[in-house]
């Protein structure tokens, strides 16, 4: 469970259930099972270092895996675009479709980033 | 790889065909009164086949039907013409209709058009997709 994965069943869902969604994401994030300021420190290095080395957990595993995903996508786009420019016979649909899979895939990991953030932004609001 | 734009890869691949189609159709009108080819042959008319071929995701996703293009000359026999440089004689010319030639090209163009639109449908659902998570 994270952060992210429990945002479809929002809807219809009450305050105490937020917050259990919440400290559930948070556990997972820090990997323990009680909400401690180390963890919360824990927590705030692996939001604020996002995909850098060193940094263990699977959700962080994941994300670097995202933003590798995207960078993929985006050389690949640009050697359709110069395969298409220089001559090499790329057709002119696929690099158009290549810049296009790149930006969404791009959109989708800011949108992940925003929701990442927010998450974390909303913990810190959170009083205890 | 994240899939992430759905049935790109079958656009992709129809898209490509119908520029395939649209190159033959060009070349049969081009080529409409050719009397001799490269090979000393008369030029045959030239027909696209398309066939559905299936292709696995290597990484075990949904197997998706890609189109592929096969160019098979067309088997019509040639056409008898006066010949213009020695009146009274006849010469073979292929047997291209230019106006078939033009109905063909106006489907790949619309062909082409309507996979254009999938396209655009699917990034325009992948796009409102990733407005679900937006606050504002």
């Amino acid at each position: 469970m994270n952060p992210i994965s429990g945002l479809g069943s929002f809807a219809g869902m009450n305050p105490a259930q937020m917050m259990e969604l919440r400290s559930m994401g948070l556990q997972d994030l820090a990997g323990g099972s009680a909400i401690s300021p180390k963890q919360l420190e824990a927590l705030t290095s692996v939001v604020d270092s996002g995909a850098a080395p060193g940094v263990t957990g699977d959700f962080s595993n994941l994300l670097g895996q995202i933003v590798r995903e995207v960078q993929a996508k985006q050389a690949n786009a640009g050697a359709a675009t110069a395969g298409l420019l220089s001559g090499q016979g790329v057709p002119l649909h696929q690099a158009v479709l290549a810049s296009e899979e790149a930006s969404v895939a791009f959109q989708l990991m800011v949108e992940v980033r925003n929701k990442l953030l927010e998450a974390y932004q909303e913990l810190m609001r959170m009083q205890v | 790889m994240i899939d992430i734009l759905p049935g790109i890869q079958t656009t992709a691949s129809a898209l490509q065909a119908e520029r395939i189609r649209a190159d033959v159709i060009s070349q049969n009108l081009a080529n409409a009164l050719t009397t001799r080819g490269a090979d000393g042959k008369l030029y045959q008319r030239q027909q696209v086949r398309f066939e559905s071929l299936l292709v696995n995701d290597p990484q075990g996703g949904n197997p998706v039907r890609e189109v592929q293009v096969t160019i098979i000359p067309d088997e019509r026999p040639a056409r008898w013409a006066p010949d213009p440089a020695n009146p009274g004689r006849m010469i073979e010319i292929p047997d291209i209709n230019v106006h078939e030639e033009m109905v063909d090209l106006i489907v790949s163009q619309r062909t082409y058009e309507a996979n254009l639109a999938a396209a655009k449908a699917a990034r325009s659902m992948a796009i409102q997709t990733l407005s679900i998570g937006k606050r504002s």
